[in-house]
């Protein structure tokens, strides 16, 4: 396996490269250039040409490639034309943490919450409750985040008044007892987009760990098990879900990297500003470094996320054997 | 089956080693900066009793009113006054810094860091005294010395700075300059410590007004070479406010400098959201204290029985939206079908029934608020007969003799903006063409214009300074690189040649004037609409206006509790 892996990583700088050149000269390909958009309403052609040499925006394509590889292997990621003055990397890591956290915690709602959801589902099948939570969850999911969101403002922030409009705060306020101690309460401006990230999560999990969970109720160890006379909890728990999980790792896997992606839409009609926002606010003006850096770093989790999902599979299922199919 | 329960662990651990991490990190970075929090806190719970956290949610909403005036922001591309060209970044660089002129409330040019200037009998010579109390934030006092420095700076093309030219250009020797062909700036001279000289290359009335744009504002050069990288993320101004705090896509907060010339403002303190969802909606939570009205919330603010109407009110912006016409693309290049298509869509009425009339149908291109402007209605009403007229006399002759016809606007692609679809949909109907459209984002829109490829296209022109110049010449004038609709005509050059060197106020207007009337009768631009700014204030503030150019205010505004 470990073969395996360092086979697997040695790779990963070849995908990088192809991965950056090719977003790099799709992006210079494409019409404008930041400068054209920066200089707003002023365009003269003489000062954009030299603000372009002076930025290193001239030369042709391979040039520029070289110019920014060189300087992405010293770990110089470029400077932002949105936000002058701050290195991409400055940029970036801090807006990627909040959507990564908030990210996080609705995946771990969602699985939390699904997973239970769909086992019952699968024990209770035959019966009309195993539709009742399938279609209600579906229906939730059929839901778009931007149709999801402005009713939940309007309940909790304008008739309840019991949560702000959007905004970001952290995750933790301190509220501090008698002065002296502190005691963490979660953020009020977390609540809103956890909502709108989940409710349509749950349907997903359910649905796969119900699906899979059918399946292995029918196998045979199964039938052998209930015929052991264990009680339905423990088959339940020791044998149904684990056999169920696959599936869902691999899922959780594919979350993992949809994650440092944000969430476009939660993060613009919630005003928080976290990396899916400010990666479209990147393409539309043409912010080139943004991009790219996001782009790279993005693959580059998605290497890395498949190749964890691999690994769990052989803890998962010990029949699987990394590198077998490598080897034939 | 060990190996399952083991796995089953491994999983769970996964994901409460997840929840701890984010958790944890994040409750370090909040206790980190704990102070402000802790302070928060104590300012929130004022008794002890409101101890549930739905106390503090519902009083966090409430509290922050308290002292300071909440408005909403976005993160400034730059805060460098000699870099920054959007409006966004203007609204702070206009409070923290300042230059030898500026803009007064109802727009007039007054004198900021100057306290005299002269102008010479062939108006080509400035000379500014600049007054003897005017500071850094730090202490230090500015002299011409930081002056001469700072507008040398902004044309150094070390600075590279896009728009220097546009406003510091009339000094002798600023294209030199800024291209590198000269180390100095030949026409600006230190008199002495309080004053400083410029030459102009003509006699330009108005020079003081370009002045009053931030690439003409003085910056601290110790600062600056000291740190010439980052030096805006703690800028040492001298506007009348500085910068307290910057949190990248959270907040940024302004605090009133108290070694301002002029006093320390009244509004001690000024909190930028920069993050939050519809700005109304947190208006109306009581979380701003202003918030702009788009046209879809436009009637409830104007109604006056509403919660929202007796805080509503609008202004007008120095703006115009105008459709454009490429004079050199058929089948464009012929003026009466230019014509035919301006007089062939009701403005007005696309104006009221589309935008409940929330912008001015235009009348005319100089804007509302510019010397100038006049009210009459310049440009060529509705009037179906002449447009089919118009289209027959020209050389295309008839709707079935013109090439295939494009519009191109910014927008997502979806479907076409709703006044467009109106001008499309008037456009089939009183002369029977059918014209596509065509959206694109600024990045390609520019593009394409700087390439002529464009037949149609909206878009959109607001003025720097209130004087006709900033635009009929810069967009008209056959030699302007941002003439887009490529329009060559030797008797406006002329009018706009003589209006440059006019020393008459009245009459270098009048000459401005006369060039307009052609541009539209022309059918250069179909002038559009002239875009309103409309805000809802809370009643506690008062003195707030929104500003139709680049220039500071927050130190007009009061709050009272």
């Amino acid at each position: 396996m470990a073969v395996y892996i360092v086979r697997r990583l040695i790779w990963l700088p070849f995908i990088l490269l192809v991965v950056s050149f090719a977003t790099f000269s799709i992006a210079r390909f494409g019409p404008g250039d930041p400068l054209a958009v920066a200089a707003g309403q002023f365009r003269d052609p003489e000062i954009l040409a030299q603000v372009r040499a002076e930025r290193g925006l001239d030369g042709s394509v391979l040039e520029q490639y070289g110019r920014w590889l060189s300087a992405a292997l010293r770990g110089d990621f470029g400077e932002s034309f949105l936000q002058q003055g701050f290195s991409v990397s400055e940029l970036i890591f801090p807006k990627m943490w909040i959507s990564a956290q908030l990210g996080l915690i609705a995946l771990v709602i969602v699985f939390a919450l699904g997973i239970p959801l769909g086992l019952l589902a699968s024990r209770l099948s035959g019966t009309w409750i195993d539709p009742f939570i399938i279609s209600t969850l579906l229906f939730l999911r059929a839901i778009p985040v931007i149709v999801l969101i402005p009713p939940l403002l309007w309940l909790f922030a304008l008739q309840l008044n019991l949560l702000p409009v959007g905004g970001w705060g952290g995750l933790f306020d301190i509220w501090w007892l008698g002065g002296v101690v502190a005691i963490p309460i979660p953020d009020p401006h977390l609540y809103l987009p956890l909502m709108a990230m989940s409710i349509g999560g749950f349907g997903g999990v359910a649905r796969l760990v119900r699906i899979t969970a059918l399946e292995v109720q029918g196998e045979d160890y199964i039938r052998t098990a209930r015929a052991k006379g264990l009680p339905e909890s423990v088959i339940s728990g020791r044998h149904v879900l684990p056999n169920s999980l696959l599936p869902v790792v691999t899922v959780i896997g594919f979350a993992l990297t949809s994650i440092i992606e944000g969430a476009f839409f939660v993060e613009v009609l919630l005003g928080i500003p976290g990396i899916g926002r400010f990666t479209f606010e990147a393409v539309v003006s043409r912010d080139y470094d943004v991009i790219l850096a996001m782009t790279v770093i993005t693959s580059a989790v998605f290497v890395l996320m498949n190749l964890l999902v691999e690994i769990s599979y052989t803890f998962i299922d010990p029949r699987i054997r990394l590198g077998a199919s490598a080897a034939t | 089956m060990g190996g399952q329960y083991r796995l089953l662990g491994i999983l769970l651990a996964v994901l409460a080693v997840l929840v701890l991490v984010v958790g944890g990190l994040s409750a370090a970075l909040l206790i980190g900066g704990g102070e402000e929090t802790g302070g928060n806190g104590g300012t929130t719970t004022s008794s002890p009793s409101e101890a549930g956290p739905d106390a503090s949610e519902g009083g966090e909403t409430v509290e922050a009113a308290s002292g300071r005036l909440r408005l909403p922001g976005i993160d400034p591309i730059t805060l460098d006054p000699h870099l920054v060209t959007d409006t966004g970044s203007a609204q702070y660089v206009a409070e923290i810094f300042s230059g030898l002129t500026t803009i007064s409330p109802d727009l007039e040019l007054a004198l900021d860091l100057a306290e005299s200037f002269d102008i010479s009998e062939d108006g080509r010579v400035y000379t500014f005294t600049l007054r003897p109390d005017a500071l850094f934030h730090n202490g230090r006092r500015v002299t011409a010395a930081d002056v001469a420095w700072s507008i040398d700076r902004a044309l150094d093309p070390e600075t590279s700075s896009l728009v220097a030219l546009s406003y510091l250009g009339d000094i002798v020797g600023a294209r030199e300059r800024r291209l590198g062909r000269s180390e100095t700036l030949e026409g600006m001279r230190v008199v002495d410590e309080r004053t400083i000289e410029f030459t102009l290359d003509a006699p330009k009335p108005f020079f003081l007004w370009k002045l009053t744009y931030p690439t003409a504002w003085v910056v601290d050069s110790q600062q600056v070479e000291a740190n010439p990288r980052n030096w805006t993320r703690n800028p040492n101004g001298t506007g009348p406010y500085q910068l307290k705090e910057w949190r990248l896509g959270e907040r940024i907060v302004l605090e009133a400098s108290d070694r301002y010339y002029e006093g320390t403002p009244s509004v001690k303190e000024v909190l930028f959201e920069l993050s939050g969802g519809s700005t109304l909606t947190r208006f109306e939570n009581g979380e701003l204290d202003v918030a702009g009205i788009g046209v879809n919330d436009l009637e409830r603010a104007q109604d006056p029985s509403s919660d929202l109407g007796p805080l509503y009110s609008n202004s007008v912006e120095m703006s115009i939206s105008y459709l454009a016409f490429n004079t050199e693309a058929p089948p464009f290049d012929d003026v009466n079908v230019r014509r035919a298509f301006a007089m062939a869509i009701d403005r007005a009425k696309v104006a009221e029934t589309v935008f409940m009339n929330a912008w001015l149908p235009a009348t005319g291109i100089i804007p509302p608020r510019v010397p100038g402007y006049t009210a009459e209605d310049k440009t060529y009403t509705f009037d179906p007969e002449g447009a089919r007229a118009a289209l027959a006399a020209s050389s295309y002759g008839s709707p079935e003799g013109l090439p295939p016809i494009t519009l191109t606007e910014m927008g997502g692609g979806a479907s076409a903006s709703i006044d467009t679809q109106a001008f499309l949909e008037q456009w089939r109907e009183e002369l029977g063409v059918e014209v596509q459209v065509r959206q694109t984002d600024r990045a390609t829109l520019t593009a394409d214009l700087d390439d002529g490829r464009l037949q149609i296209f909206v878009d959109g022109w607001s003025m720097d300074y209130p004087d006709p110049e900033s635009v009929i010449d810069l967009k008209f004038h056959s030699t302007s690189p941002l003439n887009d609709v490529r329009y060559q005509n030797t008797a406006v050059d002329a009018l706009i040649e003589a209006a440059r060197v006019e020393q008459d106020p009245e009459r270098r207007l009048q000459l401005y004037r006369d060039a307009e009337q052609i541009l539209i009768d022309e059918a250069a631009w179909v002038p559009l609409y002239f875009p309103l700014a409309h805000v809802v204030v809370a009643p506690r503030v008062e003195g707030w206006f929104a500003p139709p150019l680049i220039m500071p205010r927050l130190r007009f505004v009061t709050v009272t509790e």
